[in-house]
């Protein structure tokens, strides 16, 4: 191993590795979330309140934090990553326990005056601690089944927890972005086919474990005029919103739909049918096109970094974003059933922001130190 | 074992293999996606498009009537006046500048009326209406409905204005309403209207969520033009409940000329058995129908600006040390712990030294031995500086806090003002510096930390009176149901030796309250007068030589009848000097008003014979004077 590289990352400034980010990536995360604002803007009906000031506090808070996490050493996290993941897990059964219900559902916390969804935070944790992991192990262990089974109870934990929260969506998104991670970690292709075939025999089973209203959701996808004043409605108002914008929209804050209180989580999950309203075509067009910018460049410093952890790091971001993303608006154009997931750094929501900003903090991270090499034996893998 | 670097770049490949297929994943499923969104925006646009207009529900929200204000006898004080209103949504407008040129020939709009609304259309939701600034008639409200087809987005509505009886008498205890400043996610939609309107001070904004109701919702179905096809659904507003006040209005009116004698002065009147405030008076005060109509800027400026300030209700927000008032307190905590007797005579030689600081008594030659009766009556301040010092500050602050002290008293006026009641916790919180013992005689008699407000003044006298826990409201109480007080907790026979003292104040020789005294035969006013100084006590200078805002206030307290007590009344004199000078005659003029007053409280007639006393005694009195007053001019003539 070349020691030299090492030294020179460790002689670099504080400012000089604040310096090193991915200017690029900052750049077109910044057009994310002003996007994201100005059409917190218009949901607001041409106001800064309730939505606008405050997610553009969070997110320049949060491009500042990723400056701190990106500047901090890789080995300084991958030495949290298990705490942080056992605090999380603590905070998911305390939620169970003893959290706030709001619809139906109990995924809130309230801590010191701050309420938040552990379940968000989860989506870093399981991150932190899978590239933990596999830094940790030994390259001639990665298929035995013992160590397979490790990274899948890791990730099954939270996972269970939040789906009895019950947030299907939440869960399903970690299982998949923690999936990513494993199959990119490398384990062997047969594992990944059984894991498939179990969960397709697992499916009918699951079914019967859902939540009644899952259940609805579900059918209510499949066929939306089921239910149109129900469920469906939902569904039919956000393609009619998405739909009647065609290619140019109507016009930024001249939204019919939108405007007129016709989505019940317009700010939230539902705020991607607002571009497409007052945007069109062009615009839902150019948010993807900046996702996947973001997504290309975090995928690219995966590529390049010299140790495993921090190519999990970035890929993990990548998968979990995306993820984020496809669900998203998948849901609301009716490609996916109605599922709750934010559309990252545009959907009002703190802890949503926390969580992709920290996770593109690690992204950042690995990029600034892609080059230094962790020796798995001075990471003690107790902590 | 093998070769970790071999193994290392095996992995690193994997690793790229891997990413580069779910790059790829990403990649069909992004395309997936865009490929949807052409679908939906562009192939199916059209039809989602129509969809869209036809199923275009609009929502109004639909205001609730704010609930008028009673006075307790059923007079109207505060109602709303239907004002016609001419409105436009820019969004079924379409060119709004072009609109509204049309629309001048029908109303006077000037051109900056139309930039301004033009400007205001670019900067918030297109769906929202925006008020034209301009006077309506009945008339032109026709013509333009008759013309609706060449003004689109043209609206007219009635919108409620709210009205003011009484003026300056009641200003400051209804306060007014004004636009809503800032609107908070989770509030009822029915606020954003254009015409909503909250309450800012008194009763207004005190009791505004019973004033305010709910607002409903109205669901139009609306075609691509904007034009309503069909109603859909409809939910009434519920409207604001009325309020029916504890205030006499005609008692507020002359209570108020009273007042309004003095600068600056305040005072309550209460009904001691209920606590119902049956006039506040603060003076100077302002007009609510002035603001309530929009004021200009200028005339704003010169009631923000006013020294006296207008706007503040000193009865309820004006915050004083309580002075002299204060030491019925002082004599009950020490009554009540055991630690004075009645018999108990302490010596006053006009001051009384602590800890090297010397303590004066405002009668510098000093009291000689006085007991507790003597040492009210004449408003002893060594004697109190005494006692306090036997009962501490705790004691003190406890005694302080069951006569309402330092905590809201919550009558449903808005900004109303907790005071103070000091102790060693709230200093060491406050100014982080320990109690130093001194600070527990100055609050002995009312000096120091410790603030009042008229109001918690006013309760003190009613429980004082009562000796129950009399809680002031701003709400006419059913006499019918009315459930008579809790207890005071303090023993009656000590109630009953300050009672008598605070009789000696106003009807005894040496008394220091001789000038709130009736006059008039059978019926007694018992109460106490204060003095707080504003600026430190300096021995050169007598009161009356000091500029007007470093003199002292003058205050007072009383209840009468007293041996019936009905009414409770305090009063203070911004600077008017010492308690028996400017407070104690203000509050015999009020006292003699009150009781003379056959409805007073609103018990209908007089029935109880100590009513028909005091009117008689009013009557007899008021013949008496009439009587001197022709002898004086006779005299005069010769």
């Amino acid at each position: 191993m070349s020691v030299t590289s090492v030294d020179a990352v460790d002689a670099r400034s504080f400012a000089g590795r604040l310096w090193a980010v991915s200017w690029p990536l900052v750049l077109v995360v910044c057009a994310v979330a002003a996007v994201g604002t100005a059409m917190l803007y218009s949901v607001a009906g041409g106001s800064f309140e309730p939505w606008a000031a405050r997610h553009a506090t969070r997110f320049v808070a949060g491009l500042a934090m990723v400056f701190v996490v990106a500047s901090l050493p890789l080995r300084f996290w991958l030495a949290l990553a298990y705490p942080f993941y056992a605090a999380v897990l603590a905070l998911l059964v305390w939620v169970a326990v003893d959290g706030t219900q709001i619809g139906g559902a109990t995924r809130w916390l309230s801590l010191g005056g701050v309420s938040f969804q552990p379940s968000e935070l989860a989506k870093v944790s399981i991150v932190l601690a899978l590239a933990r992991y596999y830094q940790w192990l030994p390259h001639d262990e990665f298929q035995s089944p013992a160590y397979v089974l490790m990274p899948l109870l890791l990730l099954a934990a939270p996972a269970a927890l939040v789906l009895s929260q019950p947030d299907l969506g939440t869960a399903a998104l970690l299982l998949a972005a923690g999936g990513t991670m494993i199959f990119l970690a490398g384990i062997g292709w047969w594992y990944i086919v059984a894991a498939c075939a179990i969960c397709a025999s697992a499916a009918p089973f699951a079914w019967s474990l859902l939540h009644g209203y899952q259940k609805e959701r579900v059918l209510t996808f499949l066929d939306p005029e089921r239910d149109p004043l129900g469920l469906g409605y939902q569904i039919m108002q956000s393609k009619i919103a998405l739909g009647s914008g065609g290619f140019s929209g109507k016009g930024y804050m001249r939204g019919t739909q939108s405007q007129l209180d016709f989505l019940p989580e317009k700010h939230t999950d539902f705020v991607f049918t607002i571009i497409g309203e007052e945007l069109g075509l062009i615009g839902t067009l150019s948010v993807l096109a900046l996702y996947a910018t973001v997504l290309l460049l975090i995928l690219l410093i995966a590529l390049r970094c010299r140790s495993h952890a921090a190519r999990l790091l970035a890929s993990g971001a990548a998968a979990t974003l995306f993820f984020h993303l496809f669900v998203n608006a998948g849901m609301v154009m009716g490609v996916l059933p109605v599922v709750g997931a934010p559309l990252p750094l545009i959907s009002y929501g703190g802890t949503s922001m926390f969580a992709a900003m920290a996770l593109i903090g690690l992204a950042m991270c690995a990029h600034v130190h892609r080059r230094d090499v962790i020796d798995p034996r001075t990471v003690n893998p107790l902590i | 074992m093998r070769d970790g670097r071999e193994d290392e770049a095996r992995l690193r490949a994997r690793f790229s293999r891997r990413l580069v297929l779910f790059g790829g994943v990403q990649a069909g499923l992004v395309g997936v996606l865009a490929h949807r969104l052409h679908a939906l925006q562009i192939l199916e646009g059209e039809n989602y498009k129509l969809l869209s207009d036809s199923n275009r529900i609009s929502m109004l929200p639909l205001a609730p009537t704010r609930g008028r204000i009673f006075d307790r006898a059923g007079q109207v004080l505060a109602a709303n006046r239907d004002e016609l209103v001419v409105q436009i949504i820019p969004d079924r407008a379409g060119d709004v500048g072009e609109v509204l040129t049309r629309l001048q020939t029908f109303l006077p709009i000037d051109d900056r009326e139309i930039a301004r609304v033009i400007d205001r259309a670019r900067r918030q939701s297109r769906i929202l209406p925006i008020a034209l600034d301009a006077k309506l008639d009945w008339e032109t409200l026709a013509r333009i409905n008759v013309a609706a087809p060449a003004l689109p987005g043209v609206e007219t509505e009635i919108r409620k204005r709210r009205v003011y009886a009484g003026g300056e008498d009641l200003g400051h205890i209804l306060g007014y309403v004004g636009a809503i400043e800032e609107f908070r996610a989770g509030q009822d939609p029915a606020l954003r209207l254009p015409g909503m309107k909250e309450g800012k001070s008194g009763v207004e904004a005190g009791l505004e969520t019973t004033l305010r109701g709910k607002g409903g919702q109205v669901r139009h179905e609306v075609n691509a033009r904007g034009q309503v096809v069909r109603q859909i659904a409809r939910r009434e507003a519920t409207d604001g409940a009325d309020v029916t006040l504890s205030i006499n209005s005609a008692l507020q009116a002359r209570v108020m000329r009273h007042v309004a004698r003095y600068k600056r002065a305040s005072a309550v009147v209460m009904d001691v058995h209920t606590g119902e405030i049956l006039a506040m008076a603060s003076a100077p005060s302002f007009d609510p129908a002035e603001i309530v109509d929009g004021v200009s800027d200028k005339a704003w400026h010169a009631i923000e600006s006013n020294p006296a300030k207008p706007l503040l209700n000193r009865a309820v927000q004006g915050q004083y040390p309580p002075g002299s008032t204060f030491k019925m307190v002082t004599a009950l905590a020490a009554l009540d712990a055991g630690l004075i007797t009645t018999k108990e005579r302490l010596r006053c030689s006009g001051s009384y030294e602590v800890a090297n600081h010397k303590f004066g008594c405002w009668n510098r030659g000093g009291h000689g031995r006085v007991n507790l009766h003597r040492a009210l009556r004449e408003s002893c301040d060594v004697y109190f500086y005494r006692i306090a010092e036997r009962v501490g500050m705790e004691k003190l602050a406890e005694t302080a806090r069951r006569f309402g002290f330092g905590e809201m008293p919550e009558s449903g006026l808005a900004g109303e003002k907790p005071g103070i009641v000091p102790n060693q916790a709230w200093k060491l919180f406050t100014f982080e510096r320990p109690w130093v013992p001194g600070e527990t005689l100055l609050s002995g008699i009312g000096q120091g930390y410790v603030l009042a407000t008229p109001l918690q003044l006013a309760v003190m006298t009613a429980r004082l009176a009562r000796g129950r826990l009399v809680t002031p409201t701003i709400r006419k109480i059913d006499r019918e149901t009315h459930q008579p007080a809790a207890p005071l907790g303090y023993d009656e026979t000590w109630l009953q030796t300050i009672r008598k003292a605070m009789f000696a104040v106003v009807n005894q020789r040496g008394g220091t309250g001789h000038r709130a005294a009736l006059g008039w035969p059978g019926v007694h006013v018992a109460g106490k007068t204060g003095t707080s100084q504003v600026a430190k006590a300096s021995r050169a200078r007598r009161n009356r030589d000091l500029p007007f805002h470093l003199r002292d206030h003058s205050l007072f307290v009383g209840y009468a009848p007293y041996r019936n007590p009905k009414y409770a009344v305090a009063a203070i004199v911004d600077h008017g000097g010492g308690g028996g000078e400017a407070a104690a005659p203000l509050t015999r003029a009020i006292m003699q008003t009150v009781l003379s007053d056959p409805v007073a409280s609103g018990r209908g007639r007089a029935t109880t014979r100590s009513d028909q006393q005091a009117r008689n005694a009013a009557v007899v009195s008021r013949r008496v004077v009439r009587q001197r007053r022709r002898a004086r001019r006779r005299r005069n003539r010769r």
